[in-house]
């Protein structure tokens, strides 16, 4: 993470190299002096090596590790119980020898399983901060840089149009939606052609109407935001789970889109006072367009808090996913996640307490050090905090 | 300084009061023990609330649950399964026939004949000794009685669908004349009888009766139209089975008013009055007229033949009294409803249901519990325990934990904790063969498994008997087709299909699918690819998945699986038939009717044989179960039925589960004998596996009693 | 003031209008119709599943839908689908179930975030601070069901005495006061386990800005007047950092109908996330969108709430 913003740094200002190599330094001292955030962060790198591995070694016709294999004569066997050689065929045999976290209720491999699982997890964290840091990144930055920017009446008539006649194509009366659509597309090409035209002509002074001011894009993404917010978000979450298939992408996809509210409402704010800084002001002053501004200086300033907050919210993604697992909407079967084998462990907590326990505690610890390394950066990083030691 | 005292105090005295709390709560053993009252409550642990308490309405397990408990109907099932009568003392079935006499067919040896020429004909048939087949026999030995109703002109008035839309039906008027027609009356139902009949009154009396012939319409009607109408209006045989109730003398409702026919009578009208959107029409339907012949007596005549519809008289029976149209109509204005649109449905009624069963309500705390107490003028003497207690609690280790506290007497106990406790000294255990079973259903419609051999194979290679032994724990038996397990339609002699991989990958090749080089099945360069489906929050179902899918993985079929949501997963996959393979289950009643899942008139969309199972010979037979009333012959037909869906494997039958039940050995039988001395027994589930069949004598006692150990 | 009160009120509706609008096109445009009859009996036939939609409307356009839905919703006329019952009492009577869990649990949140927060705040980077920061974070990450089974277990196994309800089950027959302890009880452990979070994360708010407080010159100055330490942190910086706070009051108020799903099964607590979570799965249309509906409301009235309070405090805010 402090890499990332180093190097950001460097494109940034240029500055000297020393400097940089200070900044890193300092950065990393600390980071040192803050130990739970550094415990945090070694946990987190082991995680990270974990899932890899889960994902080299469970995956393929072929696994090291075979998380799916059945074995049902060997169900419920606890942490490091070796397995009973003779009514085993050779590829059951785990690899490791023993069942180095016990069995599940089908003699699957729990050790697989929790390898399998951090990858999976890992991944649901991951993609679904990742869309909804995108997506607030994207809302954000345009309602605070584009915000004074007002919606004309004909955007509205054109986007209207355009979303009628993909519904009506979308449920099933695709002739009437493809005839909005073409009145639609003749409208925008006209409103050109007219405004073209009219430049000189006073015939079409009444168009003016058309162009009136109604909202500003900002105001605009304020209320989208306002509007999301007012969902309670695990609620919402529930009813799309609960209403789309479940698979994989759906639970990251709708995790993340209900969770960019922050990021966007934070991005804008931060784009509105950088929009005000000097630099930002001198780029603009020699024509340097708008993305420019944008890619290369205003997002590098703005993302370093944007992502520590994402590593918080990769830990709430994986509690998020082991709730909805409680409940019986997570990750669909074959894919372990922590959050399903736990809830499905939960039934043989008097039986076999370790299928409870080991993902139980494995979330604790991975959750725990994403809160502890992301709150810790965000002291670092925080420069009132910083100047008073 | 006073902030940060405040700052200081303010906490620990919130927690201090909060913590302070847990010396004013009994703790388990004050609870149970300490109670004496407590041992005359029996409290039941359920996952789901009820939804609505009418027996007419209602459609979820936990309302009829209380609804067993609250209301009675006219017959229930016995020990072995064979109708007992409730609130009817006792009733008789006999079959109405009916036909027209058909002046245009020539009877063998008599020719063309009137009416009182065939009843002459059919009495003497009845007493000659010429040697007939013995069917024809004992159809003709059956008939009781031949009486003769003269010809009749009256006018009908149907509504036909007018051909514009959105306009009203359009009324066509008939004009009849309806020819003589004979009524015969049988001591027992025969679905044999016209074809019986036709033997002697030649093949085709009864076929080519011209109902066409005896009507007009005022109107010009299309030729087709006109022959559906002269059929449904004079219908050339007809054959209504008759049924009488006779009620139990003196039987109260909890309100104290007596029950009589009335009663039964306005529980028919609820079902079918179509504002009440009840759940049990289609079980009704085929009545005809339901009569009062006294207060005592029901007469009920059915269109058809329809032998589920004696069982179907089990429903709770609703107290007229209270909601007759114009009770119905004094609650809407006191509530400040419009009357006019007030219907059964939203009756408080049914959050405080009145019937005359062995619990009257009391208390229904929503999502909390449903309390009911014992009704001390039940018919058959009060129950003992004098409360009943329903407890929601939705999570199954919680129910498990109150249940070890105490605190609720029975749950929904698991296979897995059934054989923890077993061995407890505390506790006693039961279980007992369902109504149901799990089974992989195909889709027929779809390729490969239109393939009788492939759908053998994909069973072959499922070991079931692994499956119950590990998954349930034991707790499970295989089954080979449709019918409950414990009842005489099952057919004891198909042999369930042996676990063979090796037999599957045979049979495979004969349907031409073989392994490729890198072990996937292969047909014309195309894998062996499906995706199997179940519904998510079935631990069961979801085990089972994972099991088949590892299973045909093993030899070479690439499956993919998903869970879906229960609404998504009925509504968008089975009722349109969108789905390769899906794990699934029936629970079933005891009536061998089979209709709607195995029918192929019930393959569309939104119907229940979403397999899409077809099969002539299976048609008739299903038809022929449901149109008989003798109990053997059902059993033969079934067997036949059985065999030919064994062979025809459009399911692999998995397992029938066993349901378990853990209760504290406290809890006995406590009976009177005739003597008066009271006989303590200990529970034991009957022979068809009803544990709580004597429920209404269970009893706490203080301390668990030894008995012989014979029991 | 007057302006910004009427032009606030005014976005607020035309929010509301918008939400109405999403939440009822997301729940019609799901798969998965509402019935109350159970497709896969056998004794329910397609007409049947046909007429129920007719009585529900499901066969009208989804526009005429919308407006007979929110019409019931404001002339109080509408009844849930699952059992009859009109939703504004089932929803009213499971509010009152889910208020005293609420109480509790935003009582605990706020007493217990200010004395933590602050004390880690003064010893920044000592024992303490660190302690406290791994303890509210330790909370808030462990499943919230996994900490759930633990509490009960624990709490079960050592002391005996039931947690699950809202009050032990079967006492009538004693005096008020145990049996208002007996409640209290109840809602010991499921407020605990709902206010962690909060804990948490208030705990933290209230020490980075007292952090902040503590940088600023009037701070300073106090110290440098010679006041005692306490009469610095307690009068000069607290109250100007409690100042922030002040206006989540009016956060808080959306909290009032939300309940956890999980927490409220696993203590079988018969309140409101239930019920909506039940009739998600049961496609209980009226409940999910009216409690939604209200949810909303609840939302922008504590966002309008909570500026009118910013305004009321902070002098410097005029809008």
């Amino acid at each position: 993470m402090e890499n990332n913003k180093s190097n950001i740094d460097m494109e940034l200002e240029t500055p000297v190299v020393g400097q940089v190599k200070s900044r890193k330094r300092e950065l990393l001292r600390l980071l040192k002096e803050n130990k739970l955030a550094f415990i945090g962060l070694i946990i987190f790198v082991i995680f990270f090596i974990t899932a890899l591995l889960g994902l080299l070694l469970t995956s393929g016709k072929e696994p090291v590790f075979d998380p799916s294999m059945v074995r049902l004569q060997e169900k419920l066997l606890p942490p490091l119980a070796s397995p009973h050689l003779e009514s085993l065929r050779p590829h059951e045999v785990p690899k490791t020898g023993v069942y180095v976290f016990g069995t599940d209720d089908l003699g699957r491999d729990v050790f697989a399983r929790m390898l399998q699982g951090a990858w999976v997890s890992l991944t649901v964290g991951f993609v679904a901060v990742g869309i909804a840091v995108l997506v607030g990144l994207f809302m954000g930055g345009i309602a605070g840089y584009f915000g004074q920017k007002y919606i004309g009446l004909d955007h509205i008539i054109v986007v209207l149009l355009f979303s009628t006649g993909a519904t009506l194509s979308l449920t099933g009366k695709s002739f009437t939606g493809f005839i909005v659509i073409v009145i639609d597309l003749a409208f925008v090409f006209s409103l050109a052609l007219i405004r073209w035209k009219s430049r000189k002509s006073r015939y079409f002074k009444w168009l003016d109407l058309l162009r009136k001011k109604t909202l500003s894009i900002d105001t605009l993404i304020m209320r989208v935001v306002d509007i999301m917010l007012c969902f309670p978000s695990f609620f919402l979450i529930l009813t799309v789970v609960a209403l789309l298939p479940a698979s994989i992408y759906n639970i990251m996809i709708v995790i993340g889109l209900t969770s960019w509210m922050g990021t966007t409402r934070f991005v804008r704010a931060e784009f509105l006072s950088l929009r005000e800084q000097d630099f930002v002001t001198a780029a603009r002053a020699l024509g340097v367009n708008d993305y420019r501004i944008i890619f290369r200086h205003m997002i590098p300033n703005a993302i370093a808090p944007v992502l520590v907050s994402a590593t918080i919210g990769i830990a709430t993604a994986i509690l998020t996913e082991a709730g909805l697992s409680f409940l019986g909407f997570g990750v669909p079967p074959p894919n372990a996640t922590w959050g399903n084998i736990l809830s499905d462990g939960k039934r043989f907590i008097f039986d076999a307490p370790w299928l409870t326990f080991i993902p139980g505690f494995a979330i604790l610890l991975v959750v725990l050090s994403f809160n502890l390394f992301g709150e810790g950066l965000r002291d670092i990083m925080n420069p009132k905090l910083r100047e008073r030691h | 300084m006073t902030i940060r005292r405040v700052l200081i105090y303010a906490p620990i005295f919130v927690i201090v009061f909060l913590l302070q709390s847990y010396f004013w709560v009994p703790t388990y053993e004050e609870q149970s023990r300490g109670n004496p009252d407590r041992l005359n409550e029996y409290i039941a642990a359920s996952i789901g609330d009820a939804q609505i308490l009418n027996p007419v309405l209602s459609s979820d397990s936990a309302s009829s649950q209380i609804e067993s408990m609250v209301f009675e109907g006219l017959l229930d099932r016995d020990e072995n399964l064979s109708f007992r009568g409730r609130l009817a003392q006792s009733w008789e079935i006999f079959e109405e026939a009916f036909f027209y006499v058909n002046d245009s067919s020539i009877i063998p040896g008599v020719g063309v004949a009137d009416a009182d020429q065939i009843i002459r004909f059919l009495k003497k048939e009845q007493h000659s000794k010429i040697y007939k087949d013995s069917s024809l026999n004992a159809s003709l030995n059956n008939i009781k009685d031949i009486s003769f109703i003269p010809s009749d002109e009256f006018v009908v008035t149907k509504h036909a669908e007018s051909p514009v839309k959105d306009q009203k039906y359009k009324e066509i008027k008939i004009q009849v004349s309806a020819p003589a027609r004979l009524k015969l009356t049988l001591a027992r139902v025969d679905q044999d009888l016209f074809q019986n009949l036709a033997k002697i009154l030649g093949d085709d009396f009864f076929n080519s009766f011209q109902a066409e012939k005896y009507i007009n319409t005022f109107q010009p009607l299309e030729e087709e139209q006109f022959s559906q109408y002269a059929k449904e209006i004079l219908p050339s045989t007809e054959q209504n089975p008759v049924l009488i109730f006779h009620l139990r003398p003196n039987v109260r409702f909890h309100d104290g008013h007596l029950l009589d026919a009335y009663d039964v009578k306005f529980t028919y009208d609820a079902i079918i009055n179509p504002k009440n959107l009840s759940p049990r029409i289609s079980d009704y339907e085929p009545i005809k007229t339901i009569e009062v012949n006294d207060p005592m007596t029901v007469r009920i005549v059915y269109k058809r033949l329809y032998s589920p519809a004696v069982g179907t008289w089990a429903i709770g029976i609703l107290p007229e009294h209270l909601l007759n149209r114009q009770s119905l109509r004094q609650e809407a204005i006191d509530a400040g409803r419009d009357p006019n649109n007030f219907s059964m449905r939203e009756s408080s009624f049914n959050r405080h249901p009145i019937g005359c069963g062995p619990y009257k309500f009391r208390e229904w705390k929503p999502d909390q519990y449903i309390s009911l107490d014992c009704f001390d003028d039940y018919w058959e003497g009060s129950p003992n325990y004098k409360q009943y207690i329903y407890r929601i609690i939705p999570d199954l280790l919680t129910q498990e934990m109150e249940f070890y506290a105490g605190t609720v007497d029975s749950y929904g106990v698991q296979p897995h904790q059934v054989k923890r406790l077993k061995n407890d000294p505390a506790y006693q255990s039961f279980s007992g063969l369902s109504f149901g079973y799990t089974y992989i259903g195909y889709n027929m419609r779809r390729a490969p498994f239109n393939d009788v051999r492939v759908r053998m194979a994909l069973g072959m290679a499922i070991d079931v008997e692994k499956i119950i032994k590990y998954v349930l724990y034991g707790e499970g038996e295989r089954i080979t087709g449709p019918f409950a397990k414990q009842t005489d339609y099952y057919n004891h002699s198909i042999k369930p299909i042996s676990y063979d991989p090796e037999g599957a990958l045979m049979l495979l090749k004969e349907a031409g699918w073989e392994r490729n080089a890198k072990g996937w099945l292969e047909k014309d360069g195309k894998r062996l690819q499906f995706t199997l489906i179940t519904n998510s929050g079935n631990d069961l179902r979801k085990s089972i998945l994972a099991i088949t899918q590892e299973a045909w993985k093993q030899i070479g079929i690439d499956v993919r699986t998903d869970l879906l949501e229960w609404a998504v997963f009925i509504q968008e996959r089975v009722d349109k038939a969108d789905f390769d393979a899906l794990i699934l289950g029936w629970s079933m009643g005891i009536e061998p009717d089979l209709y709607q899942i195995w029918h192929s008139s019930q393959d569309n969309p939104y119907q229940l044989n979403f397999v899409g199972y077809n099969n002539p010979i299976a048609d008739d037979l299903i038809v022929k179960i449901r149109k008989e009333y003798d109990h053997n012959k059902q059993v033969g037909f079934c067997h036949r039925l059985h065999d030919i869906i064994a062979k025809d494997q459009p399911y692999t039958f998995l397992y029938v589960p066993k349901w378990t039940a853990v209760l504290d050995k406290k809890i006995v039988i406590k009976e009177t004998d005739l003597k008066g001395t009271i006989v303590y027994k200990k529970i034991k589930p009957t022979k068809t596996g009803s544990y709580t069949f004597h429920f209404n004598k269970w009893i706490k006692l203080p301390e668990a009693p030894d008995f012989d150990p014979e029991g | 003031m007057l302006s910004f009160i009427g032009r606030s009120v005014i976005q607020k509706i035309v929010t509301l209008f918008f939400v109405s609008i999403v939440s009822f096109l997301i729940i019609h445009m799901a798969p998965g119709k509402p019935s109350q009859v159970d497709p896969l009996n056998p004794k329910f036939t397609p007409e049947m599943v046909e007429r129920f939609r007719k009585e529900f409307h499901l066969d009208k356009p989804l526009y005429t839908q919308y407006f007979y839905f929110y019409h019931d919703l404001f002339t109080g006329k509408t009844v849930s689908w699952k059992d009859n019952q009109p939703v504004l009492a089932k929803i009213f009577e499971r509010f009152l179930n889910s208020l005293p869990l609420f109480i509790v649990g935003t009582i605990l949140t706020w007493t217990l975030s200010f004395p933590v927060g602050i004390r880690s705040a003064l010893h920044r980077g000592g024992l303490y601070d660190r302690s406290a920061t791994f303890f509210s974070y330790l909370f808030i990450s462990i499943p919230g069901f996994f900490f759930a089974y633990i509490l009960i277990i624990f709490v079960v196994n050592s002391f005996h005495v039931p947690v699950i309800g809202m009050e032990t089950f079967g006492l009538e027959s004693l005096s008020w006061q145990r049996m208002f302890m007996d409640r209290i009880w109840h809602l010991l452990i499921p407020s605990i386990l709902g206010a962690t979070g909060g804990i948490a994360v208030l705990s933290r708010y209230v020490r980075s800005q007292m952090l902040e407080v503590e940088g600023q010159d009037y701070v300073r100055t106090a110290k440098a007047k010679g006041l005692t330490a306490e009469q610095v942190h307690y009068k000069h910086a607290l109250r100007n950092a409690l100042l922030p706070f002040v206006t989540m009051f009016g956060l808080i108020l959306p909290g009032l109908i939300g309940g956890s799903v999980i927490i409220e099964s696993i203590f079988s607590w018969p309140g409101m996330g239930r019920m909506a979570y039940e009739a998600i799965l049961a496609r209980d249309y009226p409940i999910i969108l009216t409690v939604n509906f209200i949810s909303a409301v609840l939302v922008l009235g504590g966002t309008f709430v909570s500026d009118l309070l910013y305004m009321v405090v902070d002098p410097r805010i005029r809008l």
